[in-house]
């Protein structure tokens, strides 16, 4: 039984195969945007290949299961590329999604006010209001005016809206006026992607659920048919394994959930990164973890504390809120194409510009001229002119050194000098952008092994460790491919959310059984579905839970299975005021404590991946010597004679002092002068201060 | 003095706004009052031990631009008397400059290695502060002592313990001292947050070296605005705007004024033709005018600049206000509504100077507050309740090349400030929404238009309640627009009880009744150019999102436009565009 994992990027489609034996193998093709199901199939064609076989036979392996990412809909909602949305909303509040709490112009500080401003993924004219209302309590004060729905329906239909979305207030708690509407709305508009509120995001605060729904509404229809093609395309080949989509909650789904709930494949490539991050760190025996993901325009960066991989509800994609929870995986714009430049107060800035894929850095030589990231890597020796991507590629250092003096002049520092400033510049932002993550979470860094992945990770990764005083990296054989390598390791399952919302003194401890007896019994069916028996689902709960006042809440996950009474219940307030205090260095222990949501993750039970181990080297790690050539470490000292070896030849137990370079076909080490690299029985690259 | 290469000051430089983005998130994630949790309203920055500005990345104006006059008082205050652990609070106007008394700071000196070398300030506006009513901006106070419990600065920490008979002291003299409480703490955990923060970065640099990067920061920045500001015309600019009355003196516009000189690379801010300092509750301290000044012309500065401001952006310019001007009031007036009216307007006429000036990146006046406090007793839990709200704020006003934004609001505090969601609120107060979306043909029109204004209605589920309109403004003055772009719509307030409908004024106390219904209809931004150059293309969009009126796009925009065709009548255009 084979696993396979493809991860459709926005320039190529990864696809790694797990065989029987433990063993590993990636494969490569260009995506195809027009059709993403071609590059899908070209990568699969390539892998059946590769083990001999026809595709169709390929897959007709009943037992084989492919995890399937896709930065399909992220695209689209990033592009404007999505369908025309009709939004039904309570009569009075069809400009919510506008008002959208206030927020500016959201990656723009204060002080600039010349930026567009929001344009709402539905225009105001295709916003119609509905007379209806539900009171908070749940109550229903207006009931649903069918006649306005059915005139808002036909006014849709003549402006050839291809998905709507139906946004009352407090569906969450009660959903009845917004149900019928969307039933009204799934019966006259046949053909049309239609979705509510209550079905996309059932917890309150109206803003984020109707944003997420529209933006659910917005990808429904694309999304659906990529789905529907990949199916029909799958069955004419021979498919008899099973298809799970990858979203971006961090677990996988099947594929007729994700084309219900669309929203839930945004994000899906590095909500997987983090499950592969959890599997590395078991070889250093850790599950406190800083999974990173250096790309060629961007930095994703997951702070993972005994093993969880955290999630947020505050995700903006471009200028939309996905208030649903996807893994937590904040990204800055610095990557191996981030471009250098000075700013009006004279500093050295790197990114967020990126010369991204094409032209990409000037060393490419395709045409690029700002100095990027890359460029200073090469120029700094670290990056191989001959070997990069394998040799696939040359890489030019004198137009790398010509771009870097753009910014080199101005400075008044010699080239050499402005390379490795841009060098150190991009490694302190990555660095910044980790601190403020662990301190929004209130952990010392240094508790944490880096788990660095990413064409261009393994070059920076052992020189952040070195600035934040990370003391373990790890750096994985399949850095290259590192989200398609976490999409071997994910979970089956979904989250589940429904809205309590009451302080502790009136709690309603029937209802809160029976809202969590609710999200169980229907993750079993969830999962059931997908033919996993009862005893290998795995339900863990969780609470939001706050002080009576405040205004965001503290996941407490210390919440047990099976009947809340009122010593359970009292459990769980301990365990929220020391979460709190943990987070934000205080607790209030005679405070009264207010419980907001409900949720329950489902998820099938599952043994780690199986990884076959390496042989143990009986060489010493001379004898894998490739090279050595000048690199600058410390402008001070000037270039110094670096040792260089080949990655292909290193085995289990090999041992390097740095400051070296581990050159591997599609990555580049870097081991800095205080680490040193062993590498272990599955091939990872292990740094180690010393 | 060290020299520092580019890398350890931009390294050094980013961790000082880092900083401040850490405690501003420790606030967020904390703090139980409304104010400051989800609107915002709090300031945190880092000064040096002689009171320079180091760094001010988020915040607003009023709070802590003028950080600098607050801390050199704490400063001669404590002269001798500071030690580390210490957690000085301050919330006077008159000793300490505080721009008005719910506006609480708490500040802590930063040692290292015994030496005195920074200072941090976070202030935030408290749910209360004692005085005759809830929230702070209540007009007719007597004076400034009838505002509430003025703090002059005094330890409630000494080594990192609290002084609890002051601190009781305190909280015995606010409503809701829990709560108050809560927010005290989150803001003393954020002082103490930027103190390891600092510490760390002195450890990891040495002192030299930082202290060599804050002097760097500070020439590079002063370099940087002396540069944009020499190319802008020397001249003299005027700009004025008003706020609707003193709420004691009713009906008679307060005026701000300001003269813009230009003169090589500096800016002088002249406020002495502004009106006299009122009998009401609208006066503003000398340093909340230095502090909007200085917000003002930061606002045409480059961009790049933006979170970067620090004592440099400040030695080119000067603010001047001869003491017992509105601008610049002294004990024992009434500071109240202050940050609002009188502080917005100290902001607009700064803009509409600098628009002059610089025509190319004309800034208007954003839709005027129109804010209240409602105080009154929750049924539900019969426990006593104060809210407000930016809610029903219009838009921000058109720039030079773009129309105004409709969701954000409060242009002291550039948009920061964030609204609320009808399910919060209704589970929180017992307030029921009735109706909260744009208005047609709300916003100021111009070539670029502003942002809408608002339809915001709600009704009174619980029982008698008062409200005050202290945070209210603009239903007889306007902002101004630019280059011939309309001045911000006028706000309206209105009271239904049955079948009756009154009027409901700004800088008022009003009372309610069950079953009451509050209606605001609110102005939007200002308009930048004349509005008959707009694209007739952009007019139809707004015609068809019913953001204009047919008939005003004809009559303001000279556009002729059919609605069914949805289409823009060209020749009758045309026609209409010659007159």
């Amino acid at each position: 039984m084979k696993r396979v994992t493809i991860d459709v990027g926005g320039t190529f489609t990864d696809c790694l195969v797990l065989d029987e034996g433990g063993d590993i193998h990636a494969f490569k093709s260009p995506t195809t945007p027009d059709d993403p199901t071609v590059g899908f199939t070209d990568v699969l064609d390539k892998a059946a290949h590769h083990f001999g076989l026809k595709l169709p036979q390929f897959l007709s392996d009943p037992g084989l299961l492919i995890a399937h990412g896709t930065t399909l809909s992220t695209n689209a909602l990033l592009t404007g590329k999505i369908a025309k949305v009709g939004l039904l909303a309570t009569e009075g509040f069809r400009d919510t999604l506008q008002i959208r709490r206030g927020y500016k112009n959201v990656n723009t500080t204060r002080f600039n006010l010349f930026v567009p401003p929001y344009r709402p993924l539905v225009p105001r004219y295709l916003r119609l209001g509905i007379r209806e209302r539900t009171h908070y309590t749940g109550e229903v004060s207006i009931p649903l005016h069918e006649e306005d729905v059915l005139r808002a329906v036909s006014r849709l239909k003549d402006e050839k809206v291809e998905a709507v979305a139906v946004c009352f207030l407090h569906s969450y708690l009660n959903p009845l006026n917004e149900r019928r509407a969307l039933e009204i709305c799934r019966a006259e508009l046949k053909g049309a992607y239609v979705t509510a509120s209550h079905e996309v995001l059932p917890v309150f605060r109206e803003f984020e659920r109707f944003s997420t729904t529209v933006v659910s509404a917005a990808v429904g229809p694309i999304t659906e048919k990529y789905l529907k093609t990949l199916r029909s395309k799958l069955g004419d080949l021979n498919f008899k394994g099973t298809l799970y989509m990858v979203q971006g909650g961090g677990m996988v789904q099947s594929v007729e959930e994700s084309a219900r709930r669309a929203v839930s494949l945004i994000c899906s490539g590095p909500a997987a990164a983090p499950s592969g991050a959890i599997r590395l760190g078991q070889s250093i025996d850790t599950d406190n973890l800083f999974s990173v993901d250096m790309g060629g325009t961007s930095y994703d960066v997951c702070l993972i504390r005994n093993g969880v991989i955290p999630t947020t509800d505050m995700n903006w994609v471009g200028e939309e809120l996905v208030a649903m929870k996807l893994v937590d995986v904040p990204s800055v714009g610095a990557g191996g194409g981030s471009i250098a430049w000075i700013n009006s107060l004279g500093l050295i800035e790197v990114g967020p510009q990126s010369a991204g894929a094409d032209p990409g850095p000037a060393c490419y030589g395709r045409g690029g001229s700002e100095p990027a990231t890359t460029d200073a890597d090469l120029v700094l020796g670290f990056l191989p002119a001959d070997y990069f991507l394998g040799g696939e590629m040359v890489l030019s250092e004198d137009l790398a050194r010509k771009a870097i003096g753009k910014v080199a002049e101005p400075l008044g520092l010699d080239i050499p000098t402005a390379a490795y400033t841009i060098f150190t510049t991009v490694n302190s932002v990555m660095a910044d952008k980790m601190t403020e993550i662990s301190t929004k979470r209130g952990y010392d860094i240094r508790d944490f092994a880096l788990v660095v992945g990413g064409g261009a990770g393994p070059l920076h990764g052992g020189h952040v460790a070195e600035l934040l005083g990370i003391p373990k990296v790890i750096i994985p054989r399949f850095a290259a491919t590192y989200s398609a390598f976490g999409m071997l390791n994910m979970e089956v399952g979904r989250d589940f959310a429904r809205s309590i919302i009451s302080r502790r003194s009136l709690i309603d401890l029937a209802r809160v059984n029976r809202l969590f007896d609710e999200m169980e019994h229907e993750g079993r069916q969830v999962l059931g579905e997908l033919g996993i028996a009862a005893e290998g689902i795995v339900l863990k709960r969780s609470i939001e839970m706050r002080y009576v006042g405040q205004f965001h809440e503290v996941l407490v996950t210390d919440v047990p299975l099976g009947h809340i009474g009122a010593e359970e219940l009292e459990s769980i307030v301990q365990a929220f005021h020391r979460r709190h205090k943990e987070l934000y260095t205080f607790e209030m222990p005679g405070r009264e404590v207010e419980f907001l949501n409900a949720c329950v993750k489902a998820t099938a039970r599952r043994e780690a991946l199986p990884l076959a181990k390496l042989a143990r080297a009986t060489n010493g790690a001379d004898a894998c010597l490739k090279r050595r050539r000048p690199m600058l470490w410390d402008p001070a000292v000037g270039y110094e004679d670096t040792a260089v070896y080949d990655g292909e030849r290193l085995g289990a137990g090999h041992r390097i002092s740095g400051p070296a370079v581990i050159e591997e076909r599609a990555t580049t080490v870097v081991v800095p002068a205080a680490y040193e690299c062993s590498v272990d029985d599955v091939k990872n690259y292990i740094l180690n201060r010393r | 003095m060290a020299q520092v290469d580019p890398l350890t000051l931009s390294t050094v430089w980013h961790s000082f706004q880092n900083i401040c983005k850490e405690m501003r998130h420790v606030l967020d994630r904390t703090c139980q009052n409304y104010l400051i949790a989800q609107l915002h309203d709090l300031s945190v920055g880092i000064w040096d031990a002689k009171g320079r500005t180091v760094s001010i990345p988020i915040g607003l104006s009023v709070q802590y631009m003028g950080g600098k006059l607050a801390v050199e008082y704490v400063l001669e205050k404590f002269k001798g008397n500071l030690n580390p652990g210490d957690v000085i609070l301050v919330n006077d106007p008159y000793h300490g400059y505080c721009c008005h008394l719910p506006d609480w700071g708490f500040y802590r000196p930063i040692f290292y290695q015994g030496e005195l070398l920074f200072w941090t300030l976070c202030r935030a506006h408290q749910m209360d502060t004692g005085g005759a009513f809830p929230g702070g901006y209540f007009p007719n106070g007597y004076d400034i002592h009838a505002e509430g419990l003025a703090i002059p600065g005094i330890k409630v920490m000494e080594a990192d313990r609290e002084r609890e008979d002051v601190m009781e002291l305190i909280l015995n003299n606010v409503r809701w001292p829990q709560g108050t409480r809560i927010d005290n703490y989150a803001q003393i955990a954020a002082v103490r947050l930027c103190e390891q923060r600092i510490v760390a970065l002195l450890d990891k640099y040495g002192k030299q070296t930082v202290l060599a990067c804050v002097e760097e920061m500070m020439n590079r920045t002063e370099r940087a605005v002396r540069t944009t500001i020499a190319k802008i015309p020397d001249g003299t600019y005027f700009g004025e705007a008003a706020t609707d009355d003193d709420g004691t003196e009713l009906d008679v516009p307060v005026w701000v004024r300001v003269e813009v000189c230009v003169k090589d690379d500096t800016l002088t801010f002249d406020f002495s033709k502004s009106d006299k300092q009122r009998k009401g509750f609208v006066n503003s301290i000398y340093n909340s005018t230095y502090a909007n000044a200085l917000m003002g012309a930061f606002m045409f500065m480059d961009p790049d600049l933006g979170e970067f401001h620090n004592e440099g952006s400040i030695r080119p310019i000067t603010v001047v206000a001869p003491p017992g001007l509105v601008v610049s009031a002294q004990y024992p007036a009434t500071v109240g509504a202050s940050p609002v009216s009188v502080g917005s307007q100290t902001l607009q006429a700064v803009m509409s100077a600098m628009s002059k000036a610089m025509p190319d990146h004309a800034i208007t006046s954003w839709g005027m507050r129109n804010g209240h406090y409602i105080f009154g007793i929750d049924p539900r839990s019969a426990e006593r309740y104060v809210t407000t709200t930016f809610d029903m704020d219009g838009g921000t006003g058109a720039v030079s090349g773009y129309d105004g934004h409709e969701g954000p609001c409060g242009m002291g505090s550039l948009g920061t400030v964030n609204k609320g969601n009808v399910e919060e609120l209704e589970m929180r107060f017992p307030w029921t929404y009735k109706r909260w979306e744009f208005v047609a043909d709300s916003a100021g029109s111009g070539k670029w238009r502003g942002g809408c204004g608002m339809h915001w209605e709600v009704r009174n589920d619980g029982g008698e309640a008062g409200v005050a309109t202290g945070s209210s403004d603009g239903e007889i003055v306007r902002g101004p627009g630019a280059l011939g772009g309309e001045p911000t719509r006028n706000n309206r307030g209105f009271l239904i009880r049955e079948a009756e409908q009154s009027v409901v004024r700004g800088h008022r106390l009003y009372q309610l009744k069950p079953g009451d219904t509050l209606l605001k209809l609110t102005g939007g931004g200002a308009g930048v150019g004349n509005p008959a150059e707009r694209d007739p293309q952009d007019v139809l969009w707004d015609v068809l999102n019913e953001y204009v009126s047919v008939e005003k796009a004809r009559e303001i925009y000279s556009v002729a436009i059919d609605p069914l065709a949805r289409r823009v009548i060209e020749d009758e255009t045309r026609r209409l565009r010659s007159r």
